[in-house]
């Protein structure tokens, strides 16, 4: 009698306060280095908005920008998250998922049911495999295990005859010489990164420095908006330098909620990244970034977004933090889940594509209508982000935003300048390239 | 004779299950004050599992009613009593829902607002004595119209 008389009460209720008609907008308001804003909301039901997970049938592809043809280059993977590739031309790709983290909270036994719909949950490899496309045709010759029994990989570099792993909680270097197809020695832990007990964005995300001395390395933070208490935030949130013959490690950016890919901009050697921002007080709030990286800057996390807007969320306040806060350089629009990262290398692709970055956008969880789920370029111009971002890669979700079919995370550049994704709920590695051009290398 | 007094004075069953689910409802009301005052996000963890279980409570004490109900246990309904304990069962689900918000709202001031509406809601009640029904009263007059049958 009870439970009968309270639902509609409760529909009535969530209505009320706006919960029920709470689309998003327009994404394109978001684009660009002023993002339209809106006031942030309080919600009683967290909005979850979740495709289902099916997967590719043989023969379905993304859809590609006009001039450019998409093929998969390799599928089966384990939930490949990262793709990297080496001066030989292998592709490296890093199969990798969360460490798994505990409920702290009734609400983490519900929201984990509902993102593991969209393949979320689903178990990493834990390794890295080796693709290796000699004659350029995006046909590898060669798929084979480099090296597995890893801790949750995500970031992967070669420098000067090491391969360094970012596992969740390490950063491990190995000796490898480009050519190789099998990893047996164990790695060398090089520097701690911060991970469990609770590790709520376990990617560390991973560049070397142009001159190959510095490893920067992106650490998320350990909740959406510091529920799980300010203590355990300890170090995270931030873009750390490690000195690669040391292992010494230092803050090198602060406020950074989820800096989830980094990449260095070909000629200035500017460390760019990808940051996802946080959840749950509106569709349109916060937008994703991609922003340069000042040394020592600080972004904001948590106390406000987007230079100085509070979050009312985080007690104790801290004006001091909140004035320091810098602006990041181009919205990506709400909830996007950028994780990809690359510069472009030149007219490889089109010529649309000479000047800019690609970016690879995992899809929302908690906004309708659905966002992101595509591969965007974003160009720029006198070396910063600049105009309106244009579609790559696209397809990866059905037309009805019912079901997801694959979702791009990672994206790197080969040899031949062609586009390589990785796909964790296809299991793909796709890989797109000019359509005329059917060189070989 | 015995026997059928024995029964009837039987005590009801749900009473005791909405004690439980009150306590823990109102118990939050505690646990949201030592938030709102240290910011220790234990606390807010703990409201949130505390009007967790409350509400769980809440369900098994309605079965337990219905049930009693069915079973021709119960008296009369006291309506006091029961808008009482309906009104806190139904602002906990709302709190419930305000606790899943993350960080400081999820208590101050919405969560920890209806957590003191609950539990004074629950004081009355429970000083009433947690029920929302009489115990059935036993019938005097049948016991001898019964053996009276002529």
């Amino acid at each position: 009698m009870i439970r009968q008389a309270t639902m509609p009460a409760l529909v009535l209720l969530t209505c009320a306060l706006g919960a029920c008609s709470d689309k998003g907008g327009d994404p394109a308001r978001q684009y660009g280095p002023n993002p339209w804003l809106p006031q942030p909301r309080q919600y009683l039901l967290p909005p979850m908005s979740v495709p289902r997970a099916v997967g590719w049938r043989p023969g379905e592809t993304p859809t590609v920008a006009a001039g450019l043809k998409i093929q998969a280059m390799a599928s089966g993977l384990m939930h490949p998250r990262i793709v990297y590739t080496l001066p030989n031309g292998d592709i490296l790709v890093v199969e990798s998922n969360s460490p798994g983290t505990e409920p702290f909270r009734p609400k983490d036994y519900v929201q984990g049911k509902v993102k593991a719909r969209a393949g979320a949950a689903a178990k990493g490899g834990n390794r890295i495999s080796l693709l290796r496309d000699g004659n350029g045709d995006g046909i590898p010759e060669l798929k084979t295990v480099l090296v597995d029994r890893l801790h949750s990989p995500y970031g992967v570099a070669w420098v000067a005859g090491k391969l360094y792993v970012a596992d969740t909680d390490a950063i491990l270097a190995f000796p490898f010489t480009p050519g190789q197809t099998k990893i047996t020695a164990p790695g060398v832990r090089l520097a701690e990164l911060p991970a469990g007990p609770i590790d709520h964005h376990w990617t560390k995300a991973m560049v070397a420095s142009p001159d190959g001395s510095k490893l920067y390395v992106g650490v998320g933070s350990n909740s959406n908006i510091t529920e799980n208490g300010m203590e355990v935030e300890e170090g995270r949130a931030a873009i750390y330098e490690v000195d690669r013959a040391t292992g010494a490690k230092r803050l090198y950016a602060t406020g950074t909620r989820n800096p989830t890919n980094l990449a260095i901009q070909p000629g200035t050697g500017t460390l760019f990244a990808v940051v996802n921002e946080r959840d749950e007080i509106g569709p349109d709030l916060v937008p994703d970034y991609l922003t340069s990286i000042k040394d020592g800057g600080f972004y904001g996390w948590p106390w406000s977004y987007w230079g100085s807007h509070v979050d009312v969320r985080v007690h104790p306040q801290n004006p001091a933090m909140v004035a320091k806060a810098i602006r990041p350089d181009y919205g990506l629009s709400s909830h996007v889940a950028a994780l990809g990262l690359a510069f472009s290398r030149g007219e490889t692709l089109s010529p649309r594509f000479a000047t800019g970055a690609f970016v690879g956008e995992h899809g929302s969880w908690d906004r309708s209508p659905l966002n992101g789920y595509q591969v965007i370029f974003v160009p720029f111009v006198n070396g910063r982000p600049s105009g309106a971002p244009v579609p790559v890669a696209t397809g990866f979700l059905a037309p009805d935003h019912r079901t997801v079919r694959g979702r791009p995370v990672g994206v790197a550049l080969d040899r031949t300048g062609a586009l390589i994704i990785a796909d964790d709920v296809g299991n793909i590695v796709w890989r797109v390239s000019a359509a005329s051009a059917d060189r070989t290398y | 004779m015995t026997a059928l007094a024995k029964r009837e004075r039987a005590e009801l069953l749900h009473p005791f299950f909405i004690s439980l689910g009150g306590a823990l409802l109102m118990a939050a009301l505690f646990t949201d004050f030592m938030y709102s005052s240290n910011s220790l996000i234990q606390w807010s963890n703990f409201s949130a599992w505390l009007i967790t279980g409350g509400l769980v409570l809440a369900l098994v004490s309605a079965i337990v009613l219905l049930a009693e109900v069915a079973l021709g246990r119960t008296g009369s309904i006291r309506w006091l009593d029961f808008i009482l304990l309906a009104t806190a069962a139904i602002v906990s689900i709302v709190n419930v829902l305000v606790h899943t918000r993350d960080a400081w709202t999820s208590v101050v001031p919405t969560g920890i607002t209806l957590s003191a509406i609950v539990a004074v809601l629950l004081l009355f009640a429970g000083i009433r004595g947690w029920t929302v029904t009489e115990v059935r009263m036993p019938v005097r007059e049948r016991e001898p119209q019964a053996g009276a049958s002529e």
